[in-house]
C-alpha cells in the first residue's frame, strides 16, 4: 500500500465580483489530480509558476481544503476529518515553505519556533526538550547558540535550515517541500539540497519535492509529476526523463535547459502561443494553445509529416485523427503506456513510448 | 516576553533617538508625580482648600494698588464676620496661615483698626494705581492683615510659598496644587481609557481579520456605525444616557464614553495588519503543526501587531487627555476635584479680566505631557513601524 | 466602477440603520417624557404627554416611523424645546451657518497646509523645516479650547479694550456676505490653526516621500528649475493622497465646528443639536443625529470612491 493516495483532487478558488460580490467564476488551481506516493520515495512536482504545484502540496496536507476528491494517508481517508481527528496526521505530515523571509515568526526565537511543535505534540519529555532541540539545530547545520536568536539575525539559507528543523521536529514520516531552494542563491541551493538528502536518509522520510527547475528534480527525485495549469500531464521515473519524456510540455521543459555538451547543437525549444487562464478554463487540453504539435498541425493538416517523440517515428492514422479534433475539445486522459509512466496527450504513440523505454 | 522586547531591533532604534529619550524622561517625571499624588501627596481636599484671596497672581505676585486694597478688605471683613458671629476661626484660615492665638478682644481690635485704615485709604480721591503716595499706607494695611494671622516660619513658610507660587483662581485655590493634582487625573484617565480601548479594539480587529466571515462583517458594521456619529455627539449622547444613574458622579460614564469612541482606531489598524499577517507562511506553518485557530490568533497574530498597539496606546492617551478637557468644558466630564479641563473652563472668565495664570499653568502642564507623548509616538512609529500603516 | 459604488451604498445601509437604532435606544434609556417634564410632573401629565408624542406605542413601531421619516426626508415633527418650530425649520435655518464656518475652513486649511507642507518638505532638514515641524507638534499639543479662549480674548476682547472697535464678534451670527467676516472669520481662523498642526505634518510626509522618487531626480538632472519641480512635478503627483486626505478630514471638520458653534454662539447644526440634548428635545436629537450620520456616511463613501478611482486594486477587492 502506498503511503499516500490522492484521487481526483480538485482545488478551485471562487472569484467574486459584480454587483453583490457574487461568485462569478473559479480559479481552477488543481484539476483531477491522482497519484500515489510510496513510502521512502521522493516525488518531484514540476511546472511553471502558477501551475498549481504549491496549491497541490498545501491541499494534500489539508492546509487548504480540497474542493473535490480524496486523499488517503496510510490507508486512512483524511479528506473529511475534523480538526481534532486530524491531529495524528498533522504530526506525521509536515511542510517546508518556499519563502525563508515569511515562513518564520519574526517575534519568536529559533528555540520557540522549533520548540512549540515539540511541546504541542509532546515529542519528548519536558526535561529533554532542550537537548532535543539543540540536537536538531546542529543536525541542520547550525550552531547550538542559534536557538536564542531571532530569524532576522540569519541569512536566507540559514532560515531555510530552521524551517527544515521545524518540519523535522515532530518526527514526521512525510514532508512536502514547497520549492525550498527557489529563493536561495545557487551556491546555497546545493548545500540545502544535500542537507535534505542526508536528512531524508537518516530519518527515513518520504518527500514531495516541488520545484520549477527540472534539473534539480532530475538530480534529486525518484519520480516526477509534471503539471500544467493544474493538470498532471506526465508522471514518470526521473532516470528516464532524458530518454522517454513523451509529453510535449515535458520535452519543452527539458529542451529549454542548455545542454552541457558543446557538440550537441540542438536548438532550444521555444513555446509559442497563448497560455489559457486558470480562471474558467476552456475545455480540452490546457496545453493545446502552445503545443508544438498543434501549431504545426493546424495549418498543415493530415498530409504533413508530423514529428512525435521520438522525433523520427512515423505517425499512425489513429494518432492523426485524435490530434485534429480532440485536443481542443476534450482533456486527454492520463494513460499508462509503460509501468510507472503515465502521459496525458493524444499525440503520444504507445509504440513509440514503449520503444523508447526499452532502449 | 519583556526580555524579547528588550532585544528587539526597534527598541535599539528608539533608544538611539535622543529626543525620544528626553520625551520618555518627561513622561517618567509626570508619572512619578502622578503616582505620588495617587499615594496621597496631594488630596482632593487640598485642591479645594482656600489658600488666599481670589485671582491672586503668581510669582512675583505683582498686583495693582487697588487690588491689594481690595484683598485686605476682603480678608479683614471675613475675619470680622467670624468674630462677630462667634464662629470657628479655622474657617478663615488659609492653609498653613491660621489666625493667631491672640484673644478674641485683641483680634477684634486689630481687625477694626485695619478696616478703619481701609476706609481712610478708600476715600482717597482719584485712581489709586497711579498714586505712589498711597503705597506706604497700603503696606501698613497689609501689616495689619499679617498681624491677624500667625507668621509662618521654616518649613510651613516654604510650603505656603509653594502653594502661592502660581497664584490662586477665583475661589482662592492654589493653582499649582490643582495643576499637579490634575496630572494624576489626566494620567489616570489616559491610561485607563487607552489601555481598555487598545486591548478591546485590537483583539476585536485581529479576530475580525483572522476569522473573517460574519465576525468580520459584524465588527466592521460596529465600527462603521460608531465612527459615523461625530465624536462629540456620541459622547454627549452617552453622557445623556447616564443621567440620573447612580454611577453618574463617578468617572465611569467618562470611561465608558471614551472607550466606546476610541476603540475604533486601534481596531481598524490592527485589523488591517492582521489581514496581511494571516497570509504569511508562518501562520500556515502553525496550522500545519496542528494549532487551533484561537491559539494561532493569540500566539502568532497578536504579538506581531504589538508594535502597532503601543503606537495606538500613545495616540489614544493624548486623545483621552484632550477630549477630557473638551468634555469637561461642555459640562459632561469631570465634575469634582481638579483636572486640566476644569481649570481651563474655569479660566475663561478670568482671562477676560486679563488673568492668565490658571490657563497658563494648566496649558503648560498639559502641553508638557502631550508634547512628550507626541514626540514619543513619532519616535515609536519611526522605530517600529517605518511604513506608517 | 458603478458596481463598486453600489456595493458601498448597500454596505452602508445596515450601518445607517445601526446608528438610528443606537440613537433610538440611547434616548429611551431614561424615559424622555420624564426628562422633559421634570420631576414635578404628575402621573396624569406624564400619560397625556406620552400619548401626545406618540411614545406610548411599541418600540418597533416608533423605530420604523423614525426610519420612515428620515428616509422620506419628512421633517414635520414639532420641536419640544423651541416652541412652534418644526424640526425641518430648525434644520433648514441651521445649515447655512454651519456651512459658513465649515466650507471656508476646509478651503483655507487645505491651501495653507499644502503650501506649508510643500515649503517644509522642500527645505527638508533645514532651519525652516525644523521650525515648522516644531511649531506643528507644539500646536497639536495645545487644547482646542485654549485656542478658542485665547482667540476670543485676543481676537475680540483685547482689541475692543484697546481700540474700542470690535471687528470680530465672540457671539452671535447674521447671514450675509458682509457680515461674514465679523462673525465667522475668527472661528474659521481658529479652526485653521488647530487643523494645521496635523495637516502640515501629513502633507510634509507625503511630499517628502515624493522627493525620493526617481522622476524628481530625473527632473533635476534635466535642469528644471526648483520652482518647476516643486509646483509642477511634485504637487501633481502628491495630489492623490492629498485629495483623499482632504476628503477624510471632512467629517472631522463637521464635528469640530460643533465646538466653535457652541462657544461663538453660532446657531449651526452642531449647536442646535447640543442645545437639544441639553433641553432633552427628543425629535430634534433624533433627526439631527440621523442627518449628521448620513453626512458622515456619504463623505466616507465619497472617500472610498475616490480611493477606488485612484487605486484599481481597491475596486477589485
Amino acid at each position: 500500500m502506498a503511503l499516500i493516495e490522492v484521487r481526483d483532487l480538485d482545488k478551485h478558488f471562487p472569484v467574486r465580483g459584480g454587483f453583490l460580490n457574487r461568485v462569478v467564476g473559479h480559479v481552477h488551481a488543481v484539476n483531477q489530480v491522482s497519484f500515489d506516493i510510496k513510502r521512502g520515495e521522493i516525488l518531484g512536482v514540476v511546472g511553471e509558476s502558477g501551475c498549481g504545484k504549491s496549491t497541490l502540496g498545501k491541499t494534500m496536507i489539508r492546509l487548504l481544503e480540497p474542493t473535490r476528491g480524496s486523499m488517503r494517508y496510510e490507508g486512512q481517508d483524511i479528506t473529511e476529518l475534523s480538526h481534532a481527528e486530524l491531529m495524528p496526521f498533522r504530526r506525521k505530515a509536515q511542510i517546508i515553505f518556499q519563502d525563508p523571509y515569511s515562513s518564520l515568526n519574526p517575534r519568536q526565537t529559533v528555540r520557540e519556533i522549533i520548540g512549540e511543535a515539540v511541546r504541542f505534540h509532546r515529542i519528548v519529555p519536558r526535561d529533554q526538550e532542550e537537548g532535543y532541540i539543540i540536537d536538531l539545530i546542529q543536525k541542520v547545520g547550525l550552531r547550538a547558540d542559534a536557538r536564542e536568536k531571532f530569524p532576522h539575525e540569519f541569512s536566507g539559507g540559514q532560515r531555510q535550515r530552521i524551517g527544515i528543523a521545524r518540519a523535522l521536529s515532530v518526527k514526521p514520516d512525510f514532508i512536502v517541500a514547497d520549492e525550498p531552494v527557489s529563493a536561495l542563491d545557487v551556491s546555497i541551493q546545493a548545500q540545502v539540497l544535500n542537507l535534505l538528502m542526508d536528512l531524508k536518509d537518516e530519518f527515513g522520510l518520504t518527500l514531495m519535492f516541488i520545484s520549477h527547475d527540472l534539473k534539480v528534480i532530475e538530480h534529486f527525485c525518484d519520480r516526477v509529476l509534471v503539471m500544467y495549469l493544474g493538470h498532471v500531464v506526465e508522471e514518470m521515473n526521473c532516470i528516464d526523463l532524458q530518454d522517454s519524456a513523451s509529453h510535449p510540455y515535458t520535452q519543452a521543459l527539458l529542451g529549454a535547459n542548455p545542454i552541457n555538451d558543446p557538440s550537441d547543437r540542438r536548438p532550444l525549444t521555444v513555446l509559442e502561443g497563448d497560455v489559457p487562464s486558470p480562471f474558467d478554463m476552456p475545455p480540452g487540453c490546457p496545453f493545446a494553445g502552445r503545443c508544438p504539435h498543434q501549431i504545426e498541425l493546424v495549418p498543415m493538416r493530415a498530409d504533413a509529416h508530423i514529428g512525435i517523440a521520438p522525433l523520427d517515428a512515423g505517425p499512425s492514422i489513429q494518432a492523426i485523427r485524435r490530434f485534429l479534433g480532440q485536443c481542443m475539445q476534450e482533456m486527454p486522459p492520463l494513460e499508462t503506456y509503460v509501468e510507472g509512466h503515465r502521459v496525458a496527450c493524444y499525440a503520444v504513440d504507445a509504440e513509440a513510448v514503449g520503444a523508447a523505454a526499452s532502449r | 516576553m519583556i526580555k524579547k522586547f528588550l532585544r528587539s531591533r526597534g527598541l535599539r532604534k528608539l533608544l538611539s533617538n535622543r529626543l525620544a529619550i528626553a520625551a520618555l524622561g518627561v513622561i517618567g517625571l509626570y508619572t512619578g508625580i502622578g503616582f505620588a499624588v495617587f499615594l496621597g501627596a496631594i488630596t482632593e481636599k487640598d485642591t479645594e482648600a482656600r489658600v488666599w484671596t481670589d485671582s491672586y497672581p503668581g510669582y512675583p505676585h505683582h498686583q495693582t494698588a487697588e487690588k491689594r486694597l481690595d484683598n485686605c478688605e476682603v480678608i479683614l471683613s471675613r475675619v470680622m464676620r467670624v468674630l462677630e458671629t462667634e464662629g470657628e476661626l479655622s474657617e478663615v484660615a488659609f492653609a498653613e496661615r491660621s489666625v493667631s492665638d491672640a484673644s478674641i478682644e485683641e483680634l477684634t481690635q486689630k481687625v477694626q483698626a485695619g478696616l478703619a485704615l481701609y476706609e481712610e485709604i478708600a476715600d482717597t480721591v482719584g485712581s489709586l494705581n497711579d498714586n505712589p503716595e498711597v503705597l506706604p499706607r497700603i503696606e501698613q494695611l497689609e501689616g495689619f492683615v499679617d498681624d491677624v494671622y500667625t507668621p509662618l516660619t521654616g518649613w510651613s513658610s516654604l510650603v505656603y510659598d509653594f502653594r502661592l507660587f502660581f497664584g490662586t483662581d477665583r475661589q482662592g485655590r492654589s493653582i499649582l496644587i490643582r495643576g499637579i493634582y490634575s496630572i494624576k487625573v489626566a494620567i489616570q484617565v489616559g491610561v485607563v481609557v487607552a489601555l481598555i480601548a487598545v486591548l478591546f479594539g485590537s483583539v476585536l480587529g485581529a479576530a475580525a481579520a483572522f476569522f473573517g466571515g460574519w465576525v468580520d462583517h459584524l465588527v466592521i458594521w460596529l465600527y462603521s456605525t460608531f465612527s459615523s456619529i461625530p465624536h462629540l455627539v456620541l459622547l454627549t449622547l452617552l453622557a445623556f444616557m447616564f443621567l440620573g444613574h447612580p454611577l453618574e458622579t463617578t468617572l465611569i460614564p467618562l470611561y465608558v464614553a471614551f472607550c466606546l469612541t476610541f476603540w475604533i482606531g486601534p481596531c481598524r489598524v490592527i485589523r488591517g495588519e492582521a489581514l496581511k499577517i494571516k497570509e504569511l507562511e508562518y501562520v500556515q506553518a502553525a496550522t500545519a503543526v496542528g494549532f487551533g485557530r484561537f491559539t494561532i490568533l493569540w500566539k502568532h497574530i497578536l504579538p506581531n501587531t504589538s508594535h502597532l498597539m503601543f503606537i495606538n496606546f500613545s495616540l489614544l492617551f493624548i486623545g483621552a487627555i484632550k477630549s477630557e478637557v473638551i468634555l469637561t468644558f461642555l459640562g459632561l466630564g469631570i465634575k469634582d476635584g481638579a483636572s486640566w479641563g476644569i481649570m481651563i473652563s474655569q479660566s475663561q472668565a478670568e482671562v477676560l479680566n486679563g488673568f492668565f495664570w490658571q490657563i497658563g499653568v494648566a496649558t503648560a502642564l498639559m502641553v508638557g505631557l502631550v508634547l512628550a507623548f507626541n514626540i514619543l509616538t513619532d519616535a515609536l512609529q519611526d522605530a517600529f513601524d517605518p511604513k506608517h500603516v | 466602477m458603478w458596481a463598486y459604488i453600489f456595493r458601498r451604498l448597500i454596505y452602508n445601509v445596515p450601518v445607517f440603520l445601526g446608528i438610528l437604532l443606537f440613537v433610538f435606544a440611547a434616548l429611551r434609556v431614561n424615559d424622555p417624557v420624564w426628562m422633559y417634564l421634570g420631576k414635578g410632573a404628575t402621573q396624569e401629565q406624564y400619560e397625556t404627554k406620552k400619548k401626545e408624542f406618540g411614545l406610548d406605542r411599541s418600540y418597533p413601531v416608533q423605530y420604523f416611523e423614525l426610519l420612515g421619516d428620515v428616509v422620506t426626508l419628512n421633517f414635520d415633527q414639532k420641536s419640544w424645546g423651541q416652541e412652534g418650530l418644526t424640526v425641518g425649520e430648525l434644520l433648514g435655518s441651521s445649515i447655512k451657518p454651519s456651512l459658513a464656518i465649515t466650507v471656508p475652513a476646509l478651503f483655507l486649511t487645505s491651501i495653507i497646509s499644502i503650501c506649508v507642507g510643500l515649503i517644509s518638505s522642500f527645505f527638508r532638514g533645514g532651519k525652516v523645516d525644523k521650525t515648522l515641524v516644531i511649531l506643528a507638534v507644539l500646536g497639536m499639543s495645545i487644547s482646542f479650547l485654549v485656542y478658542i479662549i485665547l482667540g476670543q480674548y485676543f481676537g475680540a476682547y483685547k482689541i475692543l479694550k484697546e481700540t474700542g472697535a470690535s471687528p470680530f464678534a465672540i457671539s452671535g451670527y447674521e447671514p450675509g456676505i458682509g457680515n461674514w467676516a465679523h462673525y465667522c472669520l475668527l472661528p474659521v481662523m481658529i479652526s485653521v490653526i488647530v487643523a494645521m498642526g496635523y495637516d502640515t505634518r501629513f502633507y510634509r510626509a507625503v511630499m517628502v516621500e515624493e522627493t525620493t522618487r526617481d522622476y524628481i531626480v530625473t527632473a533635476q538632472a534635466k535642469g528644471a528649475s526648483r520652482r518647476k519641480i516643486l509646483f509642477v512635478h511634485m504637487l501633481k503627483n502628491a495630489m492623490i493622497p492629498i485629495i483623499t486626505r482632504i476628503m477624510i478630514t471632512l467629517p472631522f471638520l463637521i464635528a469640530g465646528s460643533i465646538l466653535l458653534e457652541m462657544y461663538f454662539t453660532i446657531p449651526g447644526m452642531g449647536r442646535t443639536l447640543i442645545t437639544a440634548i441639553n433641553d432633552k428635545d427628543f425629535p430634534v436629537i433624533q433627526v439631527f443625529t440621523a442627518m449628521f450620520a448620513a453626512l458622515f456616511i456619504l463623505s466616507n463613501i465619497l472617500t472610498d470612491v475616490l480611493y477606488a478611482l485612484v487605486d484599481p486594486r481597491v475596486r477589485l477587492s
